[in-house]
């Protein structure tokens, strides 16, 4: 067995095999691993044994996954979706999840570590973490996923102003869903007889997204010192654009990436979709924020979570901004078709 | 009248214990994929045995088998397997199982809407689970190849549930959510007849209201041949002559694989329900040989002991036994220290219970024999005939006392013995009792 022992030791090292000529006896022999996956997945896997172009992996990755996953569940997968859960939306369980990794390494010729895999939950988890593992980058911080009583824990907005069901906080990002119940006390006047989440609403909820990944240290700080969630308030927002009217039953899937952070502005981009379908996008939106005990309020600021109100957008007008928000927030420009 | 002890133990056993009975059968077996088929094939010795493809090499000196028919599970990669249409198993459940698994997963299915059971009926604390296998030798020697050639991080995740003895009521167990007694039985070539004995025990002394009891082998190329090292497989050619016991001429076993599952269940669950059993499990008597690791003792004295004891436990006088599917596998020694043992019993009354053995028509399916012999002879019991010793040409002189029907006769037995005997000299015997 101390054979055995020590060729298990050699096959755990992290990283990349090294190149190696690739015969034709080696593409019969990826043709016969991959002989469950699409012809897609098996040409993007011998272009990428050929040349190493990453960009070839996550075509490899996303067919290895289809392949373990049950039929019926295949079409979700091809619809390109990152936020795609393995476990909840792909039925994948821990040992798929290995059966996927070995075959991966295999493919790929490249060592997974258990303790890597622990972090993955979504496919763009996995895109993400191959993606780096091929060329060579640091690994992304691993994705922590909040549900809403953690939100609301640590959360300055609370019910029934809070608009995020769940949230998930990665080192490029964070996403969050909010499923419009409608409940919420606003459809009752937006609008008469048709209940429709306000654009504006839309944006506090992404807004609400930068504020707990602010909160959550999605930017890294200078002296160690926590973001406190009292210092957290909007400033501006730009490039707003809204594609579709979302209705009571609709869930809206969140993701919002830092561009840009300098104490105390942190500028993201944000974007909602509902499934596979864009509602609404916004180039920029800027909270203000501070450090523990070193608050920094600029004028004008407005509380995110106050209520950034431009209700009557999706009716076809253009928002009429209350004096409060003028200087802040930059009227909504494109209109749903 | 006189109350002898011998009857007094009679009346007591009979008061404390609830009877068991046998409701409901799954094959998947040499000679059919279900019951009639199966009851078909006996009564009209039909045998299961055939020139075996993968045999087919120079260097491999047996020739035949009694592979399971419509299952095709050659390929290491379960997704190739084929089986039979009225069966459907996800991927998910098929990955932690070989070949002998699958049977038992399809037998299982079988035998559950034989007995016409509800989920409920079979998914709840009072119903086990014992099972008996040898595990997959087919997929162990892959995997063992695989982790010692690209390391052991690249095994299959559930390779060590598919191939391990356990595999069979690993699998059936969770994916039938059985949540009373599961475990599963190796004493090789007795291990289904110990796990029906012991599932006796469970439903007589109480503790369940029903069990399953599983015998299941892959009966390929990898779990027959290393019997071909001690000399126990027929090197016979023709598939008719191959497996005879009792043959002055036999010169060895033919392997099997396959599954079966057997109902058991307590005569309060057999009333409740409305159902009609099969037969009685009356019960069973166990012993060992004390003697040799693989090789029978000479005179039987274990399955002496078992037979005796099987007997005694359920009040049934040597008389009174109208049928003994032997053990019998057309080995040499194995046959003749089986008549004898019988011989022994039933001789000095003067009784002269019928005897056969089946796997003149199987083969011998090692963990799978027990259960699987044990349904031949519910059926024997429940449709009135004894199923002959086939492939006989002349009995062996050293058999010559034994009454071995060569042709099946049409007779209604009322009890029945079931008899296994395993490596390490285990010896068990069933016994069976018409309702």
């Amino acid at each position: 067995m101390a054979d055995v022992a020590e060729q298990g030791q050699k096959s755990r090292e992290p990283g990349l095999a090294k190149p190696q000529t690739f015969s034709a006896d080696d593409e019969s022999a990826l043709r016969e691993t991959l002989k469950r996956c699409s012809p897609s997945t098996i040409e993007a896997a011998i272009a990428f044994r050929k040349t190493r172009d990453p960009e070839k992996v996550p075509t490899v990755v996303i067919g290895v996954i289809e392949r373990f996953v049950e039929p019926d569940i295949r079409p979700k997968l091809r619809e390109g979706d990152d936020e795609l859960r393995l476990v909840e939306d792909l039925g994948v369980d821990s040992l798929t999840m290995m059966e996927i990794v070995i075959l991966v390494e295999d493919v790929l010729q490249m060592q997974i570590n258990n303790d890597e895999l622990r972090n993955l939950r979504t496919v763009g988890d996995i895109k993400t973490f191959i993606d780096c593992k091929i060329r060579g980058l640091p690994l992304p911080k691993p994705t922590r996923h909040l549900p809403v009583e953690q939100i609301a824990a640590v959360m300055p907005i609370q019910p029934p102003f809070l608009f995020l069901n769940e949230a998930s906080i990665g080192g490029q990002g964070a996403t969050a869903k909010y499923k419009i119940t409608g409940q919420e006390f606003f459809l009752q006047g937006h609008f008469k007889d048709n209940p429709v989440m306000p654009a504006s609403m839309m944006l506090e909820a992404l807004g609400q997204l930068g504020v707990l990944a602010l909160i959550e240290g999605i930017i890294p700080s200078e002296d160690g010192r926590p973001v406190d969630p009292k210092t957290i308030f909007f400033t501006s927002c730009e490039g707003v654009r809204c594609h579709r009217v979302c209705k009571p039953g609709d869930v809206l899937t969140l993701s919002i990436k830092p561009k840009r952070a300098k104490m105390p502005l942190a500028t993201f981009e944000g974007t909602i979709r509902v499934g596979q379908e864009k509602a609404a996008i916004a180039e920029e939106i800027t909270l203000t924020f501070g450090y523990a005990e070193a608050v920094a309020t600029p004028p004008n600021a407005e509380a995110t979570g106050s209520g950034a109100s431009s209700g009557n957008a999706e009716a076809g007008q253009n928002p009429a901004p209350g004096a409060s928000e003028a200087a802040a927030f930059t009227p909504l420009r494109e209109l749903p078709a | 009248m006189e109350t002898s002890g011998f009857h007094r133990n009679r009346i007591l056993v009979f008061s404390l214990m609830p009877k068991v009975y046998l409701t409901g059968i799954g094959f998947i077996t040499s000679i059919g994929n279900d019951v009639a088929t199966v009851a078909r094939s006996l009564r009209e010795l039909r045998h299961g045995i055939e020139v075996y493809a993968p045999f087919q090499k120079p260097e491999i000196p047996v020739k035949v088998a009694a592979p399971v028919k419509g299952f095709q599970t050659d390929s290491v990669d379960c997704e190739d397997w084929t089986y039979p249409e009225r069966y459907r198993v996800k991927r998910e459940v098929l990955r932690g199982m070989g070949p002998n698994t699958l049977y038992a997963y399809c037998a299982m299915q079988q035998a559950i809407e034989d007995a016409k059971l509800s989920e409920a009926d079979w998914s709840n604390d009072e119903t086990g689970l014992y099972a008996a296998s040898g595990g997959s030798p087919y997929l162990l020697g892959h995997l063992m190849q695989k982790m010692h050639t690209q390391g052991v991080m690249r095994c299959s995740p559930l390779g060590i549930v598919a191939a391990i003895a356990g595999t069979v009521n690993f699998n059936l167990v969770a994916h039938f959510k059985i949540k009373g007694a599961s475990t599963g039985f190796s004493s090789a070539c007795a291990s289904s007849s110990h796990a029906a004995g012991f599932a006796y025990d469970e439903i007589a002394l109480g503790r369940q209201k029903r069990m399953f009891v599983v015998g299941a082998e892959d009966g390929n190329l990898d779990s027959i041949l290393p019997f071909a090292g001690m000399r126990a497989l027929s090197l016979q050619t023709d598939p008719a002559k191959a497996s005879r016991p009792f043959d002055v001429a036999r010169d060895g076993f033919v392997g099997t694989g396959g599954a079966t599952v057997l109902v058991l269940e307590s005569e309060d669950e057999v009333a409740r329900r409305g159902v009609q059993p099969y037969c009685e499990l009356a019960g069973w008597g166990q012993a060992s040989d004390g003697h040799n690791v693989a090789i029978s003792h000479p005179e039987g004295s274990g399955l002496r002991l078992a037979m005796e004891r099987a007997l005694k436990a359920t009040g049934v006088s040597p008389e009174e036994v109208d049928y003994i599917n032997a053990h019998a596998t057309s080995t040499p020694i194995g046959d003749v220290s089986e008549a004898k043992a019988i011989h022994a019993i039933f001789s000095p009354s003067g009784a002269r219970p019928l005897v056969s053995s089946t796997k003149a028509l199987t083969g011998h399916g090692l963990s799978l024999a027990g259960a699987m012999e044990t349904g031949f002879c519910a059926l024997a019991l429940r449709d009135g005939f004894i199923p002959g010793s086939a492939n006989i040409t002349e009995v062996d002189p050293a058999c010559a006392d034994l009454a071995i029907p060569q042709k099946t006769e049409e007779k209604q037995a009322r009890v029945v013995l079931n008899n296994s005997s395993g490596f390490g000299g285990a010896n068990v015997s069933l016994v069976l009792k018409r309702v």
